[in-house]
C-alpha cells in the first residue's frame, strides 16, 4: 500500500507536486495526467531520486524518508524507466543477477530465481544474449524481469508501452497483469495509453498541476468530467 | 520444458568458455617459459618494462572500460608505488613481494584520493582533475627524488645509488622477466575475477547510468571508490615491478605527459579488450626499442602513436586488439567456408 501524505516538491519556483495526498491500496494502480502533471516526479519521490520539500510517503506503513535511495531496491521499491536502462554489456541473465546482488532473496539458488524471472517475461531462450543485442521489446521485458526478483513490494513502471507495436503492447499487457500474482508486488503504472491503463489497472489516480484531480475505479476516474477537461482542454460550463 | 531450453545454451557457452580459458592458460604458460629464452639482454630489459607497463595499462583500462571514467593520473600512481616499494626495500630489507604489495597499497590509497572527485564528476572534468593530480605527483616526485638506499623517510644517500634487491628466486634478467610476467598474470586474474562477479556487474550498471544503478540498489560511492583503489593498487604494483627491473627509478621519469601517453595507448591498444593492455605496453616500450634497434630515432614513435590514436578514435573503437580479434574471426570464417566447400 502506498500512502502519500501532503507531499510537495519544489523545483526552484515550480511546484512539481502540490500538497498531494492519496492512499493507493490496490494491487495495480494507474497514474495518469497531462504532460507536466507530476507523474514522473511522484515516481522519483518514491525512488528517492527527488526529496520532497514537504510531506511524507509510506510504503506498507514504512516512512521512506529514512531509507537512502540505493537502499530502496533492497527495501522493495523497484522501477522501470521511460528510457529503458538495460545494461548493454551484460547478458539478460546477468542484468537480473546484478539486481540480485543487492536485494534480499528467499535463499533459493540464484540461477533458479533468474530462470524463473526470465521465464515469466518469456526471455528464457535469450538468457545469454547481451543487452545490446536485444530488441526494444525484449529490453522492456528485461527491465520488468529485473524488477520482479528479490521480494519487491512496489514496482513502478514509467511508460512501459511507449514505442511498442500493437502485438507487443498486448503481450506487455498480459505481463503487467500477471506481475502481482508472480511476485506479490503492487504495481504503479504510468502511461499515456488509456487502453493499457483501462485493461490493467483496478484504480487510477489522475494528476494535474501536481495535485490530485481524481481517484477511483479506472473507468470512473477516466470518465470524470474534470479529467476530460484537463486532457481535452474543455472548460466545464455547468458547475 | 522451460529448464531444458534454459540449460542447453548455458551449458554450451560454459564448455566454450572453459575451453577458451584452458587455451589462454596454456598460451600464458608457454610465453612465460619460452619468451625469456629467446631474448638478448637489451630486449629482456625492454620486455621487463613492458610487463610493468602492461599492469599500468590494465589499471587504466579497468577504469575506462568498466566505469567509463578517464583517469590521467595512473602513471603518477605508478611513481608512487615505485617509490614506496623502493623505500621499503632499501629501508627494511624486506622480501621483494612485501615491497611490491606495500607499493601497491600506498598507490591504492593515493589513488583513492585521486578518485574522490570522480564521485561527483565525469568525462572531461574528471580527466582534467586527475591530470592536475598527476602534475602534482610529478612536482612532488621530482622535488624529493627517488629513494636510493640512504636512511630516513626519503632514503637519499650522497654516495652511489644502490640497486633495489630483486626477488631471491629471480635475480637474473631472464628469471626476473618470468617473475614480472607471473605478476602480470596475477593482476589479470584479479581484474578478471572482479569483472566476472558482483563488482563487475555493479560497475556495468554505473556505466549504463547512475539512475539505473541506484534503482537497482547499487551503492555507487562504494563501487566507484573500490574501482579507483583497485586501479591504484595495480598502478602501484606496476611501479614496484618497474623499480625491481631497473633497480632504481629516476624522479624525472614520471611526468604527467606519460599519464596521457599511457591513456592514449590504452585506447589505441583496445581498452575493452583483454589483450589491449598488452598491445599498449608493447607500443609504449617495445616499439621505441625496435626503432632504436633499426637505428631510427625512437621519438618518431610519438608521431606514430598520435596517428594511431586518431585511427583508433575514428575507425577502431576497440583498438588494435579488437582489430586483431576481428581479423581472427574473419580468418576462422574463411577456413570454415573453405572446409564447407571441400565437403560434397
Amino acid at each position: 500500500m502506498i500512502e502519500i501524505d501532503n507531499v510537495t516538491v519544489m523545483f526552484g519556483g515550480v511546484r512539481g507536486l502540490n500538497a498531494l495526498s492519496a492512499t493507493l491500496p490496490e494491487p495495480v494502480t494507474g497514474l495518469v495526467g497531462p504532460n507536466g502533471a507530476g507523474k514522473t516526479t511522484l515516481i522519483n519521490v518514491l525512488s528517492g531520486f527527488v526529496r520532497p520539500t514537504a510531506g511524507t510517503v509510506r510504503i506498507d506503513g514504512r516512512d521512506l524518508a529514512g531509507i537512502r535511495p540505493h537502499k530502496r531496491a533492497a527495501f522493495g521499491i523497484r522501477r522501470t524507466f521511460q528510457n529503458e536502462q538495460v545494461v548493454e554489456n551484460l547478458s539478460a541473465a546477468d542484468n537480473i543477477a546484478a539486481v540480485l546482488d543487492n536485494v534480499p532473496t528467499s535463499g533459493e539458488p540464484r540461477t533458479r530465481l533468474i530462470a524463473r524471472a526470465l521465464d515469466f517475461v518469456g526471455l528464457v531462450s535469450k538468457a545469454n544474449v547481451l543487452g545490446r543485442d536485444l530488441n526494444a521489446f525484449d529490453r522492456r521485458m528485461v527491465e520488468i524481469a529485473r524488477a520482479t526478483v528479490g521480494r519487491p513490494k512496489l514496482i513502478m513502471m514509467d511508460e512501459p508501452g511507449a514505442g511498442l507495436a500493437q502485438d507487443e503492447s498486448e503481450r506487455l499487457r498480459d505481463v503487467i497483469r500477471n506481475i502481482h500474482g508472480f511476485c506479490g508486488a503492487q504495481i504503479l503504472l504510468v502511461d499515456h495509453d488509456v487502453d493499457l491503463i483501462s485493461a490493467t489497472c483496478v484504480t487510477t489516480l489522475v494528476l494535474d498541476f501536481g495535485s490530485k484531480l481524481a481517484y477511483g475505479p479506472t473507468a470512473a476516474a477516466l470518465a470524470d468530467p474534470k479529467v476530460r477537461a484537463a486532457y481535452l482542454g474543455v472548460v466545464e460550463e455547468a458547475a | 520444458m522451460t529448464d531444458q531450453t534454459l540449460s542447453r545454451p548455458a551449458i554450451v557457452t560454459g564448455v566454450k568458455i572453459e575451453a577458451r580459458q584452458a587455451l589462454i592458460a596454456l598460451a600464458v604458460v608457454v610465453v612465460i617459459a619460452v619468451l625469456p629464452e629467446l631474448l638478448n639482454n637489451y630486449w629482456l630489459r625492454t620486455f621487463i618494462s613492458a610487463a610493468a607497463l602492461a599492469i599500468a595499462s590494465l589499471s587504466v583500462s579497468l577504469l575506462f572500460a568498466q566505469l567509463g571514467m578517464v583517469s590521467l593520473a595512473q602513471f603518477g600512481l605508478l611513481g608512487v608505488g615505485g617509490w614506496f616499494a623502493l623505500r621499503v626495500s632499501h629501508g627494511f630489507a624486506v622480501p621483494f613481494e612485501v615491497a611490491l604489495v606495500v607499493g601497491g597499497v600506498a598507490a591504492a590509497i593515493v589513488g583513492l584520493v585521486v578518485g574522490l572527485p570522480a564521485l561527483r564528476m565525469r568525462g572531461l572534468y574528471l580527466a582534467i582533475i586527475t591530470l592536475m593530480m598527476a602534475g602534482a605527483l610529478q612536482v612532488l616526485i621530482s622535488a624529493f627524488g627517488f629513494p636510493d638506499g640512504g636512511s630516513g623517510i626519503l632514503g637519499k644517500s650522497s654516495t652511489a645509488r644502490k640497486m633495489m634487491a630483486r626477488p631471491f628466486l629471480a635475480n637474473g634478467d631472464e628469471a626476473y622477466l618470468r617473475y614480472a610476467l607471473v605478476v602480470l598474470t596475477i593482476c589479470y586474474v584479479i581484474v578478471w575475477m572482479h569483472v566476472r562477479s558482483r563488482p563487475g556487474r555493479a560497475w556495468a550498471m554505473i556505466r549504463r547510468g547512475e539512475v539505473c544503478a541506484l534503482a537497482c540498489g547499487v551503492d555507487i560511492v562504494a563501487y566507484k571508490v573500490w574501482a579507483f583503489a583497485l586501479a591504484g593498487f595495480l598502478a602501484g604494483v606496476a611501479g614496484g615491478v618497474l623499480a625491481g627491473g631497473i633497480g632504481q627509478l629516476d624522479g624525472s621519469a614520471f611526468p604527467a605527459s606519460q599519464s596521457i601517453m599511457l591513456f592514449a595507448l590504452t585506447i589505441v591498444g583496445g581498452a575493452y579488450s583483454c589483450a589491449g593492455p598488452l598491445v599498449a605496453a608493447l607500443l609504449l616500450r617495445a616499439f621505441p626499442s625496435l626503432l632504436n634497434d633499426w637505428h631510427v630515432d625512437g621519438n618518431i614513435a610519438t608521431m606514430v602513436f598520435g596517428a594511431g590514436l586518431l585511427h583508433a578514435l575514428i575507425t577502431a573503437p576497440n583498438g588494435v586488439a579488437g582489430q586483431i580479434a576481428d581479423a581472427g574471426s574473419a580468418l576462422a570464417r574463411l577456413v570454415r567456408r573453405a572446409k564447407g566447400k571441400g565437403k560434397p
